[in-house]
């Protein structure tokens, strides 16, 4: 150990993430001394100026990559290697960041619940007991969601970031545990969040085991944790590959897993049935951007040399997510297991735009790549997916969420403003034009097409026709179905809620229209450094 | 100097065997010593004589206590897991001995009668102290095991208990010893022997000394800490089921780790087997040969005594006094200091000759003022519920109670002729 | 290896040693069994019927076990830093102290909702 020499630490780059890692650990400061009648406020607030100033530092990180400049430098590797500051994934740190103040002014909604939090009251109290309705009439309310969340996000924003595997691991976990926890916090239907927080845990454990394996095969090989000597040693195809082609299966396993696509998408419904409804929206939005930017890296950088032994399977796994998702989706009948499904099937076109992998040379200066596309159609996909979840929790009666589709009957009646938005939604996740879910599946489609990837596309087209009779068949029900007894009814929210489904839907609009502006920009910045 | 890590794994077999053996048999009579020693020293605190009746001054008592366990009914409980209890005292008790195989009881000798040289030390490895903490906790294993497969309730929860104390006291041990480690950067025993050849590291590091000590007393369940004892709440604790040489086996695991903790707190602080301050000074020859061995013995049967003498003098703690002893002052003071000892050192290194030192004395004894008095500090307290005004009935439960604090006892003469001011305690 | 191989010469004595007063004391004691000495011993009344499955244990263990594991993580990883403390120098200081920091915040926010108090 001589010679030791200290690393340097790029502050200005990194500075997205260390706002929000400082932030949630004041939050746990905050809750450890703020007294208990101020916590939501200060913690609301905490939460909000993080993901501001993290939205502004990410976008000042962003400029500074001038992606329209000349050199090819298109951003750089800091941190001693560990983090790669580039195109795709400042992308993903501007898209967290706004994902992650939506999800701020969801959790943060009381008026819904009558004055608290949607969150358990007391987690530790048993569902059912005296405890439990002592903490309830109190007013109690765990305002550690706020820190919890924002944890959650710094480890999302490591993770397509982070440019050796270790540092992909480690933002695995600070990216997964939070989420754990956060699943089992529902105010109402506790056993039920409690169930979908254990299978969560226990899975993504599994998971996380079987990322770890395939990391140790994949050092093996390669002999360095980076993912430019991966690459190196992969394209100089020493070593044994048995080790390579074992890690790279394991660690797809440990990917796969947290982008939900089939095999491994088993908890994807039961958790995001049980969660809280802003947990899900979270969730669904954020940790997908964050898992297909980490997966984008780690494929497309790190084991690109060897594409032609991994894409089979992925071309398999996207068919299998694909079907799986839009056929099991038709017999749903509740509403966030439902839109779990179609999470499911989007996880698979997706995956569909992966496969839009091709050389650089391949590729016409400006053109969509296979990780231009998959970014745009995050972006469309997350904005979209959290409106949904958002109206899916102010659609309410005596005992909380209403979640079950026959109470959806005549809720176009009730109220056709919240009826009009989640067809409107249903419609972009369908791919209609005019919303930006055609505009995103067209993409990720023309991506894989350019690359080759014919038959998957065509799976996927039909598996489009077949999704959008169940988005249909919801908006039917509402607007054409008799309502069963007094109906549902639709609480008011507060402004926050308000702010995020118009914001999902407009940019879900906006994106349909117009989509020229982001993916000439995704064009421009969408290539990873190594 | 004292030997070096080159100076193991260069015996012969022979030498191996032969060293392994002395071990073994001096673990063995220290115990028997220990137990001798201890009840001899605790009866003269109370004013009563001791053992004195086997062997001169009753030395022999422990071996014919230890033949008359061997001669008692071997019982294992109907509720009992056979196997796991047959296994437990036997998991005790090798940890116990096996710790012992990295402490320096001396610098390197030539064996008496041949031309071998060798370290009065039967191995040394560059992780020992951590080794040594290994294998401490494996022997947690056999309380728990053991008050689990007991299967009765005091032995459940006196190897619970047992086992929550043992690791809550590991923390502020392990802390306290990364100052040591800082200030030798080795963790190897002889080497750390070696890295006090000027000044033992009780001086410097006298904090750590202290934290150690104490949790040392925790980590051996020895009074005041020995609620997994408590015969007043849990019989016997984790061995309460356990008879014969079953039962002597965990005594005497309990004897040697006593012996340990002692051993390690004399090696990492107290300089191992170098001669005290002084003697060494007057007579050249005090740090080698076999003398040494009578320094080591000497300063480890003094924290022995220590051991003794606590026992002798202290009452039991209350459990949850107990625990936020441990959690609540222990670890936050070796984190401070941690850092404290890792700042001065940073700031020696770096900044050597551009600060004068008299000025990092004075920082430092600031800051110790300022600790002391925020612990002097009394702790601010939510106010004393009232006391219940309840008349207090000594038989509503069925079985006659005495009052809780802050109930009154029903006057017996009604005249209202005592006026006792209970219940303000 | 040879530093580690003297170890295991000791572990075989002990091994021995505790084996041996396994078997020997079930051969050399009297077998006078009963009901009540094989019974659980608690104080000369009926023993409380076990629970089944070893019923619950208060969840304050657990809490206490896993916070000794984040301190025994912590202070492995403090082990490595203090040995090669002079070489790391001041940044290895300062990155500690960022490390210590955090877990401080933890510990307090632990303390302070009443994590650490034994009731």
């Amino acid at each position: 150990m001589t010679g030791f020499q200290a690393p340097n630490v790029e502050w200005l780059t990194l500075s997205p993430l260390l706002v929000v890692f400082l932030a949630a650990v004041v939050g746990v400061l905050v809750e450890a001394f703020v007294p208990r009648a101020q916590r939501y406020a200060v913690q609301v607030g905490l939460s909000l100026a993080a993901m501001v100033g993290t939205l502004v530092a990410s976008l000042v990180v962003f400029a500074r990559l001038s992606p329209t400049a000349d050199e090819a430098e298109l951003g750089r590797v800091v941190a001693a290697g560990a983090v790669a500051a580039d195109g795709p994934a400042v992308f993903t740190w501007v898209l967290l960041s706004v994902l992650g103040l939506l999800s701020v002014m969801l959790f943060a909604e009381r008026k819904v619940e009558s004055g608290v939090l949607t969150f358990a009251g007391q987690a530790a109290a048993l569902p059912g007991t005296e405890a439990e309705r002592e903490a309830s009439t109190r007013g109690l309310s765990h305002t550690e969601v706020f820190p919890l969340m924002l944890f959650a996000i710094g480890g999302m924003m490591l993770f397509p970031a982070s440019n050796d595997l270790l540092t992909m691991f480690v933002a695995l976990e600070v990216l997964s545990l939070p989420l754990y926890l956060l699943c089992g916090l529902a105010r109402r239907r506790r056993l039920l969040s409690q169930e979908a927080a254990m299978k969560y845990f226990l899975l993504g454990a599994f998971s996380s085991g079987f990322f770890v394996y395939g990391l140790a095969l994949v050092y093996g090989y390669a002999g360095s944790m980076g993912f430019a000597q991966i690459a190196a040693a992969v394209s100089a195809d020493t070593g044994s590959r048995a080790l390579l082609l074992g890690g790279i299966g394991l660690m797809s396993v440990g990917l796969l897993f947290k982008v939900g696509a089939a095999p491994f998408h088993a908890w994807t419904p039961d958790v995001y049935q049980g969660a809280p409804t802003a947990v899900t929206a979270f969730m669904a939005a954020a940790t997908k951007v964050a898992a297909f930017g980490a997966m984008l890296r780690l494929f497309y950088v790190a084991f690109g040399g060897n594409r032609d032994d991994w894409l089979p399977m992925v071309w398999a796994v996207a068919i299998l997510t694909m079907v799986v998702g839009s056929v099991l989706a038709i017999s749903q009948t509740d509403v966030k297991r439902m839109l779990a499904y179609s999470s499911i099937a989007h996880a698979g076109f997706l995956l569909t735009g992966f496969l839009g992998i091709r050389s650089l040379d391949e590729v016409a200066p400006g053109g969509l790549t296979g990780v231009s596309a998959v970014l745009f159609y995050l972006t469309t996909y997350g904005f979209t997916t959290m409106a949904a979840f958002a109206v899916v929790s102010i659609v309410r009666d005596a005992g909380g969420e209403t979640t079950h589709l026959a109470r959806w009957q005549g809720l176009g009646k009730e109220s056709p403003l919240v009826a009009g938005v989640f067809a409107f939604l249903l419609l972009a996740m369908a791919g209609i034009p005019l919303t930006s879910g055609f505009t995103g599946k067209w993409a990720v489609f023309a991506a894989a097409t350019a690359a080759g990837a014919w038959p998957v596309v065509v799976v996927a087209v039909l598996m489009s026709a077949v999704a959008a009779y169940f988005y249909v068949r919801v908006i039917v029900l509402m607007f054409f179905a008799e309502p069963v007894g007094d109906g549902p009814s639709v609480a008011v929210p507060s402004a926050l809620t308000t702010v995020v489904i118009a914001v999902g839907t407009l940019v879900t609009l906006v994106l349909g229209i117009v989509p020229g502006a982001l993916i000439e920009l995704l064009g421009n910045v969408g290539v990873f450094i190594r | 100097m004292g030997p070096t890590l080159e100076s193991f794994g260069q015996d012969p077999v022979w030498v191996v065997i032969l060293k392994a053996v002395l071990v073994f048999v001096v673990l063995v009579l220290l115990t028997l010593f220990n137990i001798w020693w201890e009840r001899r020293v605790v009866a003269r605190m109370q004013h009563r004589i001791g053992p004195n009746r086997n062997g001169p001054f009753g030395l022999l008592q422990s071996l014919a206590d230890g033949v008359k366990l061997a001669l008692k009914e071997d019982i294992i409980p109907k509720a009992a897991d056979k196997v796991v209890f047959v296994l437990a005292p036997v998991i005790v008790v090798v940890p116990a001995f096996v710790t012992f195989s990295v402490i320096p009881f001396g610098p390197e000798v030539r064996i008496p009668f041949t031309d071998v040289v060798t370290p009065l030390q039967l191995t040394d490895m560059p992780v020992a102290v951590i080794f040594v903490m290994a294998i401490a906790s494996i022997g947690i294993y056999g309380i728990v095991l053991g008050g689990w497969s007991s299967g009765s309730t005091y032995s459940l929860l006196g190897g619970l208990r047992s086992s929550a104390q043992m690791i809550s006291y590991e923390v502020a041990m392990g802390l306290a010893l990364i100052t040591v480690f800082l200030q030798a950067g080795t963790m190897s025993t002889s080497e750390i022997v070696n890295a006090q050849a000027g000044l033992w590291y009780f001086v410097p590091l006298l904090p750590s000394f202290i934290i150690y000590v104490i949790s040392m007393v925790g980590e051996v369940n020895r009074a005041p800490f020995d609620l997994p004892e408590a015969e007043g709440e849990l019989v016997g604790g984790f061995h309460t089921e356990y008879s014969s040489l079953k039962f002597a086996l965990f005594f005497l695991a309990e004897y040697i780790n006593m012996a340990t903790v002692s051993a390690i707190a004399t090696t990492l602080f107290l300089g191992g087997w170098r001669a005290p301050f002084g003697i060494a000074q007057v007579w050249e020859g005090a740090n080698e040969g076999y003398w040494p061995v009578l320094w080591f013995f000497g300063k480890m049967l003094a924290f022995i005594f220590f051991f003794i003498w606590l026992r002798g003098s202290l009452p039991r703690l209350r459990y949850d006094q107990f625990m936020d002893f441990g959690w609540k002052v222990l670890i936050p003071i070796s984190l401070v200091w941690i850092v404290g000892v890792a700042g001065m050192r940073i700031v020696r290194n770096e900044y050597a000759g551009q600060l004068d030192q008299t000025w990092l004395f004075v920082a430092a004894g600031v800051f110790a003022a300022v600790l002391v008095v925020l612990l002097l500090l009394p702790e601010r307290r939510q106010p004393e519920p009232e006391p219940e005004r309840a008349e207090f009935d000594a038989f509503a439960g069925g079985y006659p109670v005495p009052p809780m604090p802050g109930q009154e006892l029903p006057a017996r003469v009604p005249t209202g002729a005592t006026t006792h001011d209970g219940g303000n305690d | 290896m040879e530093l580690y191989t003297p170890i295991l010469a000791l572990m075989v004595l002990a091994l021995g040693f505790a084996v041996f007063s396994v078997v020997v004391s079930s051969l050399t004691g009297p077998a006078r069994y009963n009901r009540a000495k094989l019974d659980s011993y608690e104080c000369g009344i009926e023993p409380t019927p076990q629970a089944h499955g070893g019923g619950r244990i208060p969840v304050k263990y657990y809490t206490v076990a896993m916070t000794f594991i984040i301190f025994d993580v912590e202070i492995m990883f403090l082990v490595p830093w203090a040995i090669y403390f002079d070489e790391l120098a001041l940044f290895g200081f300062l990155a500690m102290l960022l490390f210590l920091v955090n877990i401080t915040i933890a510990y307090v926010y632990e303390f302070k909702r009443g994590g650490l108090d034994w009731d």
